[in-house]
């Protein structure tokens, strides 16, 4: 045995320790599973059958006191701790890519309580958001934040990227629902945030963990804003020939404080591709999905205002169908092999602006993919889904369908495409993420993101996690 | 499934998550590599020479319950479990089966059951409607079998009676002996001809899907096309709404829930027939579990339970604990290998399980019920 087999011993016998022998694996299979999330450069890496970094221990804590013990490990050992929870994140940011010991939440899937007079549920971090909502339902009530990766992703990695469902444009991004959280700090304190967020004690330091993606430590228990299951439910589907117009029509409408729970506003390559692929409609020009729920008559008194603004902007009503359609379908998207696959290149360059920048932004990221790579035949592809009294998030695509066939060149073509549309975003206001997060794939333009305040980040993130064992790599804090 | 095929369906699930929600082994282990992503994760990269089938990824491999919740809830409706099962087979082919596996399917190649050291018994005549018996009803849970008989024949029905003490085919096939589950199903075949039965009748939802797709899907074998598949508890609902099947009401009792059989997902629909049944002779209505209807969770009595049987036990666990929270003291279904699982652990839960053909056949119009 040399020095290096003693310590790795000595750090799984202390895990075990703490969770027991059956919940700490150093498997290879399960170091295989856990090496890539749902991001395409892991698994484009993988598909060329090139392995990627593993964890070194793979540990299923069942409380917040397991994951806290855990943390000191670390601190002792001076090791990363990489927080999972459905690894269904876009950018990397649940990779171990420096090893260490990757803390899956999913045993801490508890449903503390359902509280029915102030419409909040308290839930264990690890609880899978589909079956918390399955759950909800049986009350009549649901967490409104409908996510595409509900299915797989939990209520912890709702809240660490900041992420945004389809109905946030009426009922708010995850973040919004939050009351309350519990979070193991990196040191291993288990802290409480205050009960409710909205007072004035102090400054807003608990949003510090929402959008920090485990850097900052692993949250741990979350309680969440809740809502009745609306009474009604009422989708429409608009078409415009010009995008312009439409955006101006989705401006009008979130101004003038109506609250549809979905705006969904494909431009027209888009249009062309994706819905007529997925959903079956084959429209030329802009289709929006307008949706408005709650009480039946005041959603009906909403939708017709909202269609009389579309209308006198030159949109065209094209019915209740199209518009159910997509409700029903607003979820294959993601399923192979309808989604983005392998061996295409592809990457969501979200953003979000206001509106006085949204379509010079949208064309100026088109313009740098479309024109900065036209010898990969790359393709643009985008819809504006998540509206907000200020501004909306671009949610662009590009996809490269004829991609290297090697994993390194292909990367670095990627990484190529990502600076020229990123680039784009931050020159023309935009935000380099608006619901994805940051992960390891954008960690790189969060110095440029933030100019002077940058350095004060770094210098919270020192003070949060001395040791710098939380997810590092990741959020642009380093390694 | 082609290998082809299943190369395609591995490469679609392995980084695709939108099943998670409903894998009961997922649910119960909390582990990602047992899950659809996991499973197709582990087979596409041992095609690509980044892992290889070691004791461990072996054990992983052979840790898929087979209920098919995953392809049911999948929008492009990819069959991983038919490709699970390909694997298998392929590691099996190697020699790189766990032992216990090879074990069980010799014991199956030779008397046709896991159960018991009996040969099937022979076709018990001829006549329009057949019934499969398989080896669970037979051996696992005998009163329902003989309750479902009185059912049928209080409806008007005296079934041939096929397939009795043999296996579907379904366990070899979901373990990787695709050639043993062939030989299954070309006896039950030949059984069902021997009958001259135009209707085939089954008792639970599994053994409906295994001759309305198992066996086309996976084995290559066609069910005869002149022959109807249903299974009894349709049959029985269709005879009680045309008023063929009188059943009086029960006294009142504990209160009880449905539990929806291992396959339930696989068979569209079919989780209406058992509750207009109890319907009919329940004072009240049931409990609903969580893990019901098309997102049902076997309770451990599929393949799991030879390949796995620390899992399926989870499994177990967990229905009967997902009974306990919705209140119920009673826990009824029809199926055969369902009871017999639940029936080993339910004291542990204070639960009380019944089987649901044993329960109508005591309410039958003419019988002393309670």
């Amino acid at each position: 045995m040399n020095r290096f087999q003693f310590r790795t011993e000595m750090i799984r016998s202390e895990l075990e320790d703490i969770v027991g022998q059956h919940f700490v694996s150093v498997d290879e299979s399960d170091k295989l599973v856990y090496s890539t999330d749902w991001s395409w450069m892991p698994q484009m890496w993988l598909d060329r059958g090139q392995p990627l970094p593993t964890p070194d221990y793979i540990v299923h804590p069942e409380s917040a006191e397991q994951i806290a013990e855990i943390m000191d490990i670390a601190n002792k050992y001076r090791i990363p701790v990489v927080p999972w929870g459905g690894g269904s994140g876009t950018q990397g940011g649940a990779l171990p890519l420096f090893g260490g010991i990757l803390v899956d939440t999913k045993r801490m899937d508890k449903i503390i309580e359902i509280d029915e007079v102030s419409l909040k549920v308290t839930a264990q971090a690890g609880i899978n958001g589909e079956q918390l909502e399955w759950a909800l339902h049986e009350k009549g009530l649901m967490l409104p934040h409908y996510a595409a990766a509900s299915r797989c992703a939990t209520l912890g990695g709702y809240l660490a990227p900041r992420g945004t469902g389809t109905i946030s444009t009426k009922y708010g991004k995850a973040e919004d629902m939050v009351l309350n959280m519990q979070v193991v700090l990196p040191t291993g304190e288990i802290i409480r945030t205050a009960p409710v967020p909205q007072h004035a004690a102090g400054p807003d330091w608990p949003r510090l963990f929402l959008g920090a993606e485990g850097t900052f430590g692993i949250i741990t228990e979350a309680t969440m804003q809740l809502d009745y299951l609306p009474e009604a439910r009422l989708l429409r589907a608009v078409l415009f020939d010009d995008l312009s117009k439409a955006l101006e029509a989705g401006r009008r409408i979130m101004t003038r404080r109506l609250h549809p729970f979905v705006i969904r506003l494909y431009d027209p390559e888009s249009t062309r591709s994706q819905v007529k692929k997925v959903l079956g409609l084959d429209y030329e020009g802009a289709y929006m999905v307008m949706g408005f729920d709650g009480d039946p008559d005041i959603a009906a008194l909403e939708e017709q205002k909202a269609l009389a603004i579309c209308t006198e902007l030159g949109g065209q009503d094209v019915g209740r169908e199209p518009g159910e359609t997509w409700w029903e379908h607003r979820y294959d998207f993601y399923y192979p092999p309808l989604s983005l696959h392998l061996p295409w290149m592809y990457g969501t360059t979200e953003t979000v602006t206001t509106y006085d920048k949204i379509e010079p932004l949208y064309w100026a990221v088109k313009r740098a993919v479309e024109e900065g790579f036209p010898q990969w035949n790359i393709r643009f592809i985008a819809h504006f889904s998540h509206w907000f009294h200020w501004g909306v998030m671009c949610y662009s695509r590009f996809i490269i369908e004829e991609p290297p066939a090697d994993a390194q060149e292909a990367l670095q073509l990627h990484n190529r495409v990502w600076q020229a549309a990123m680039q784009a975003v931050i020159d023309n206001g935009g935000m380099i993420n608006e619901h994805h997060g940051i992960g390891v794939k954008l960690g790189r333009y969060m110095r440029q993101q933030y100019g002077d305040a940058w350095p004060f980040m770094l210098r919270l993130k020192k003070m949060i996690d001395p040791n710098g064992i939380m997810n590092p790599g990741k959020v642009g804090f380093g390694f | 499934m082609s290998l082809d095929n299943a190369v395609l369906t591995t490469d679609n699930c392995r980084y695709c998550l939108m099943c998670r929600h409903v894998c009961p082994v997922g649910h119960v282990t909390r582990l990602e590599t047992l899950t659809p992503h996991g499973w197709g994760l582990l087979i596409s990269s041992v095609q690509r020479g980044l892992a290889t089938w070691t004791d461990s990824a072996v054990d992983k491999l052979y840790s898929c319950a087979d209920c098919g919740t995953c392809q049911s809830h999948c929008v492009t409706d990819q069959p991983l479990p038919a490709a699970i099962a390909e694997a298998r087979a392929d590691v099996a082919a190697a020699g790189l089966a766990p032992a216990h596996v090879v074990a069980l399917n010799q014991t199956i190649e030779r008397w046709g059951n896991p159960y018991r050291e009996q040969e099937p018994e022979a076709v018990s005549g001829t006549g329009d409607v057949a019934l499969f018996v398989g080896d669970e009803a037979l051996y696992l849970w005998p009163d329902g079998l003989q309750a479902a008989l009185s059912l049928l024949r209080a409806a008007g029905i005296d079934p041939v009676l096929i397939g009795a003490g043999r296996n579907s085919g379904y366990i070899p096939s979901s373990l990787g002996f695709p050639e043993t589950a062939r030989r299954l199903a070309a006896a039950n075949l030949a059984d069902l001809q021997a009958s001259q039965a135009t209707m085939l009748l089954t008792l639970n939802p599994g053994d409906a899907y295994v001759f309305g797709t198992l066996y086309s899907e996976r084995l290559g074998i066609d069910f005869p096309a002149n022959v109807e598949l249903k299974e009894v508890t349709a049959l029985l609902a269709e005879r009680l709404a045309a008023g063929d099947l009188k059943l009086r009401r029960g006294a009142g009792g504990p209160p009880y829930a449905y539990i929806d059989p291992a396959h339930t997902s696989r068979m569209a629909g079919r989780d209406a027939a058992p509750r207009q049944l109890l319907a009919a002779v329940m004072p009240a209505p049931g409990r609903e579990l969580f893990w019901r209807r098309e997102r049902t969770h076997p309770a451990g009595s599929t393949s799991l339970r030879f390949a796995n049987p620390m899992i399926a036990e989870h499994l177990t666990y967990a229905r009967l604990g997902d009974a306990r929270a919705a209140g119920a003291q009673v826990l009824i279904c029809e199926d055969a290998g369902t009871l017999n699982v639940l029936a080993s652990l339910a004291p542990r839960f204070g639960l009380t399980i019944q089987g649901l053909y044993e329960l109508l056949a005591e309410q039958l119009e003419g019988t002393q019920g309670n």
